[in-house]
């Protein structure tokens, strides 16, 4: 028994019948688990892990979840104005940026051969952009443009046209070449080559791609409120610092509502435009 | 096919362009409605703009003193503290996940005992995460300890619908084959069922893992540590040196991640280990 609870860690050597001997194949499973136990504790010592507090305090999670509902609903009139400050942002953010993200996603792609050299600054600068959260973008822009819904808006501009543009050159580089071949072989030029023989390739995954940046957005336009670019996040810290959580109930149904309804109908449509 | 092909008829056959022209028409004019009704571009005038290039140019110029302060104040240590919440959130998320998505999953657990556990896991996954924050917050106190949990419950959702998919991918016919040699179940288990699933539970928790990352810098925003609070507090301070170098930071430990994650994922996919 003890000699099989060892073996997990080295692997054991079998002697056969005609005096060959022959080696299992080494396992790093055990080791690997072992690192991440202790990498656990050290970072749980860093971010002062306290169960003994958690399950003292736990009571209070429920407590508050159940203070929320049934939510106060003449509380939606007050919510109406921000709600729809946050659909516009997330809505508008959408278009500017996948209108954006549209010509220069074929712009960077490899397959068309334009310059290699602005290619490869363009994507870094895209993927060291996409790295910084849409949050501190939005602050960084609400301090320097002033509070409202244009950081906003700028802000998920911005990161849509991240994402997007990256989701794009990755579908583009994989379409078939050949009736792009043929389009500049007759003697049409590269834009109207792109134009009737790629972008019909790419279509549905372009609509596919603008939904779901349009379901992401309206999740992070949710948060953006906080840093004082508009919409429906500054309220729920409201309400919940002056403990009206019949108000806080509502907030959360309401953008619950929201996230799922747009979510299971972009996913239907883009289910639809994958198989086409 | 007795009819005569002709350019006209042929251009007849296509659908006509008009409901698209109109509906392209439609989405600009609502876009154009929208955005006067919403956004005022008051921000936008000469001061926004000096402002802005003010802020560009102090961006340029990271501070050092904070890059190379060792102690608990400084870069490193709010990185460290960063990749510790995405780190244990993640780990806890898995732990919570695992029994969930086994018994949310056909082949595992009886049709109906799927629709009750998969009904929960959409009800977590319906509350956007920074309310799971705020309220970790007021139970446990502002601090990283609620970020892990915030994180630990927010991943739950994703985690366990990646492993459902997994797991009712799973090959049944080793389980009989070795059920068919006399095996206990610990042994279908432990050779039957987790040298199928291993390389996808990994490949599934770096992938949140890296997601976990991105996220736990902005949870400081509603206290619950991480790097997040004190970026913010610095934008809002117009402390542009440190702004710069948290910035500067968190993109190398992003790229990092990403890097490695994307390479690990890529050779678990295709099957060697």
């Amino acid at each position: 028994m003890l000699d099989d609870l060892l073996h997990i860690f080295y692997p054991r050597t079998y002697t056969l019948g005609n005096g060959k001997q022959v080696k299992e194949k080494f396992n790093p499973a055990p080791y690997i688990v072992i690192a991440v136990v202790l990498i656990s504790l050290y970072f749980m010592n860093i971010c002062k892990v306290d169960w003994h507090k958690f399950s003292k305090n736990i009571a209070n999670f429920f407590t508050m979840l159940d203070q929320m509902f049934p939510p106060r609903w003449e509380f939606w009139r007050e919510l109406k104005k921000p709600m729809i400050d946050t659909m516009a942002m997330s809505l508008l953010g959408t278009a500017f940026g996948s209108i954006l993200a549209l010509p220069t996603s074929f712009y960077v792609s490899n397959n068309f051969h334009f310059n290699k050299t602005y290619l490869g600054l363009h994507r870094g600068i895209i993927a060291i952009f996409r790295t910084i959260p849409t949050l501190v973008i939005a602050k960084l822009l609400s301090t320097t443009l002033g509070v409202g819904t244009l950081a906003g808006t700028l802000a998920i501009t911005i990161f849509t046209y991240t994402i997007a543009v990256k989701m794009m050159y990755e579908q583009i580089e994989t379409i078939d070449m050949k009736p792009y071949e043929a389009m500049e072989s007759t003697g049409a030029n590269r834009m109207q080559s792109i134009i009737y023989s790629a972008f019909p390739q790419v279509r549905g995954y372009f609509w596919s791609t603008v939904l779901y940046c349009f379901e992401t957005n309206v999740r992070s336009a949710a948060i953006l409120g906080y840093v004082g670019a508009g919409g429906i996040g500054v309220q729920i810290n409201t309400q919940l610092n002056w403990r009206k959580y019949e108000n806080a109930g509502m907030i959360v149904l309401v953008l619950v509502i929201t996230v799922v309804v747009i979510e299971s109908i972009s996913r239907e449509i883009r289910k639809k435009l994958v198989q086409g | 096919m007795s009819e005569k092909i002709t350019v006209k008829t042929q251009a007849k056959k296509f659908p006509p362009v008009w409901p698209r022209f109109a509906i392209e028409l439609l989405g600009v004019i609502l876009i154009y409605l929208l955005t006067k009704e919403t956004v005022d571009f008051t921000g936008l005038n000469q001061r926004g703009l000096a402002i802005a290039k003010q802020t560009i140019i102090g961006l340029m110029h990271p501070s050092m003193k904070l890059i190379l302060d060792p102690s608990s104040v400084g870069l490193g240590h709010m990185l460290l503290e960063t990749l510790a919440i995405a780190f244990l959130g993640t780990v806890i998320g898995i732990i919570l996940a695992l029994p969930l998505a086994f018994l949310s999953s056909r082949n595992v657990a009886p049709v109906w005992m799927t629709y009750i556990f998969l009904t929960i896991i959409s009800l977590i996954r319906a509350f956007p995460a920074f309310i799971y924050g705020i309220m970790f917050v007021k139970v446990v106190g502002t601090g990283p300890f609620a970020g892990v949990l915030t994180m630990a419950i927010s991943s739950v959702g994703m985690l366990s619908k990646l492993l459902i998919e997994a797991i009712e991918d799973m090959d049944p016919g080793i389980v009989e084959a070795l059920d068919a040699a006399g095996c206990s179940p610990f042994e279908k288990i432990r050779y039957g069922i987790i040298p199928q699933l291993s390389s996808n539970i990994v490949s599934i928790v770096i992938y949140r893992l890296d997601i976990n990352v991105k996220n736990a810098s902005i949870l400081g925003v509603v206290g619950a540590g991480g790097i997040g609070a004190s970026l913010i507090h610095a934008i809002g301070q117009g402390n542009w040196p440190n702004t710069s170098a948290m910035l500067l930071g968190l993109t190398i430990l992003v790229l990092i991640l990403e890097y490695f994650s994307t390479k690990l994922r890529k050779k678990l996919s295709v099957g060697e280990y």
